[in-house]
């Protein structure tokens, strides 16, 4: 035994060693030297007054609520998944059928009618990522077996899409029995359905805006034709992108934005083509093209125009590349917020994608979403580009959103842009 | 978005002498709302929209838009016209604030 114990100390120090050396390339992944350049909105930082309060500093008109209680993406958040947890009704507590119902259409909480149908003309609109539930009473279902999937579904389907409503504290336990005794109350046969599109069965799909490519079609592409003076206009180095770019954006560009995102070595990164810009641009000509500024959006969109009808050809088989289309993915299936939700709940096919959640139809993250943005957003009068799209995405699930280029978002972007390859680029897009 | 007034009209690139062509044009405006109260009664605010499109062809007017009230954010307008000759296609929008955007399209034959 003595004379094994120097062999037995040299595996330890190995083993040591092996730890630290995959702890450092973890960090390196999510760049710990990488700081932000996006605007002070699109940081996804916290304020914290003199009195603790907290507020994130958000868009315009996006909420303030800090979700600091909750997981987010950032690789750096090693909170695990919320526990599930076993609940019983609390004793001695009456269902109310009426409240439970006002509870389940009330939009400041689920709305439960996001994803289930009930019968009711002021059920708008109703979403079809569950089940429908017009019937369910008939199923007899025991209340406390119903308790506990409001409470936490995962106790019985431990991949389920529907949040742990109870666990997270976003309904109280009285209010669940009111949940449950309304539930209880459907019974079939629904009512005959006045209006097609309040059930999201049997509603209209989006049939698209037309072509987006026509300038009295899409305001976005105003956008790219502004930059076309940004190209000339020297910054304050006094050089312009044409004194390195012969040729013109739409002859020197043609082909680039294909490419992105893209393992940039020299920033031990992924980035986009927006997130290139923030530092490229700054770097040889002086203009700060910070993300999520007008001016960034602007150049991304003339940039990527000059590829239109070119198939996507990002690199997805490099080490790097494949490791970070590993994490990406990872961040895609991984469950945040106080939703307790994965972006796969609601864009894979075999989940939410292509169902209505509420009135909006759900992408189907398999066929391809990136290879439009940045995109003419009929609802907001904006052009985004994918990141502000994915923070967008961030208030539904609970969670806060981290600096629109960052790593995580950049790994998941690449991730997502491995369904476009050889795809045509068509930008901008029109959705609503 | 801070670029109001801003104009782009579309008209066929392969049309023949005589064709009746559609020219589609969009203006980047706001059009910020008329709002009533719940008497029904205009409440007095500083609205902003484009009360007024006029086209003319070859300096001739060809189509005026009146309208009443804010159609849409960004708002296109589509018209046809007899194409007889190559020439310019003139689009004016007039707002409430008497702000006055004009943008050209040429017509020319394939």
């Amino acid at each position: 035994m003595r004379l094994l114990t120097p062999l037995r100390c040299a595996v330890m120090v190995l083993f040591v060693v092996g730890i630290a050396l995959s702890a450092r390339e973890v960090r390196s992944a999510a760049s710990p030297t990488w700081v932000s350049h996006a605007i002070p909105e699109a940081r996804g930082e916290i304020k914290v007054t003199p009195d603790g309060k907290r507020t994130a500093v958000r868009y315009k008109g996006w909420t303030t609520r800090d979700y600091g209680a909750f997981r987010t993406y950032a690789y750096d958040d090693t909170r695990p998944e919320p526990l599930v947890q076993k609940a019983t009704a609390p004793a001695g507590v009456i269902g109310d059928p009426t409240k439970g119902r006002a509870l389940f259409l009330d939009r400041q909480r689920g709305p439960c009618t996001g994803c289930h149908l009930v019968p009711g003309a002021d059920v708008w609109p109703a979403g079809s990522v569950g089940p429908d539930l017009s019937t369910f009473g008939d199923r007899q279902l025991p209340d406390a077996f119903v308790y506990q999937q409001l409470w936490d579904p995962r106790v019985t389907y431990p991949a389920t899409v529907m949040p742990p409503w109870g666990a997270q504290g976003v309904f109280t336990p009285e209010e669940i029995v009111h949940l449950v005794a309304f539930l209880k109350t459907l019974h079939g046969p629904p009512p005959p359905e006045l209006d097609g599109d309040r059930n999201p069965f049997t509603r209209r799909r989006p049939t698209g805006f037309g072509d987006n490519l026509d300038p009295t079609n899409n305001p976005a592409v105003v956008r790219g034709e502004d930059a076309q003076s940004l190209w000339k206009t020297p910054g304050a180095n006094g050089k312009s992108c044409a004194d390195c770019h012969a040729g013109g954006p739409q002859q020197a560009m043609r082909g680039v934005a294909t490419r992105y995102p893209r393992v940039v070595a020299e920033h031990g990164r992924v980035m986009s083509l927006e997130d290139f810009l923030s530092v490229h641009a700054e770097a040889t000509t002086g203009r700060s093209l910070a993300s999520e500024s007008d001016a960034n959006i602007d150049v991304t969109v003339m940039i990527k125009m000059a590829s239109n009808g070119l198939p996507v050809a990002i690199d997805t088989t490099s080490a790097p590349a494949r490791a970070a289309i590993e994490r990406g993915k990872a961040t895609f299936y991984r469950r945040v917020g106080e939703r307790n939700h994965a972006c796969a709940d609601c864009h894979t096919p075999e989940r939410g994608a292509s169902k209505f959640l509420g009135g909006r139809f759900l992408g189907d993250a398999t066929t391809g979403l990136t290879r439009h943005f940045p995109t003419w957003r009929t609802n907001q009068n904006e052009v985004w580009d994918m990141r502000k799209r994915m923070q967008w995405c961030m208030t539904p699930l609970g969670a806060n959103m981290l600096a629109a280029d960052s790593a995580e978002y950049a790994e998941l972007e690449l991730f997502l842009t491995t369904f476009d390859v050889g795809k045509p680029l068509s930008v901008p897009g029109i959705r609503h | 978005m801070g670029d109001i007034g801003k104009i782009r009209i579309r008209v066929p690139s392969n049309a023949k002498a005589g064709d009746v062509v559609r020219v589609r044009c969009l203006v980047i405006h706001p059009m910020e709302r008329i709002e009533r109260d719940a008497q029904g009664k205009i409440v007095d605010r500083n609205y902003n929209y484009i009360t007024r499109v006029t086209a003319t062809y070859l300096g001739k007017p060809v189509v005026v838009f009146d309208l009443s009230q804010s159609v849409s954010e960004n708002p296109a307008f589509s018209f046809a016209l007899k194409a007889t000759a190559p020439g310019p296609v003139k689009v004016t929008f007039v707002d409430t604030h008497g702000g006055t955007y004009e943008g050209t399209a040429d017509i020319a034959f394939a």
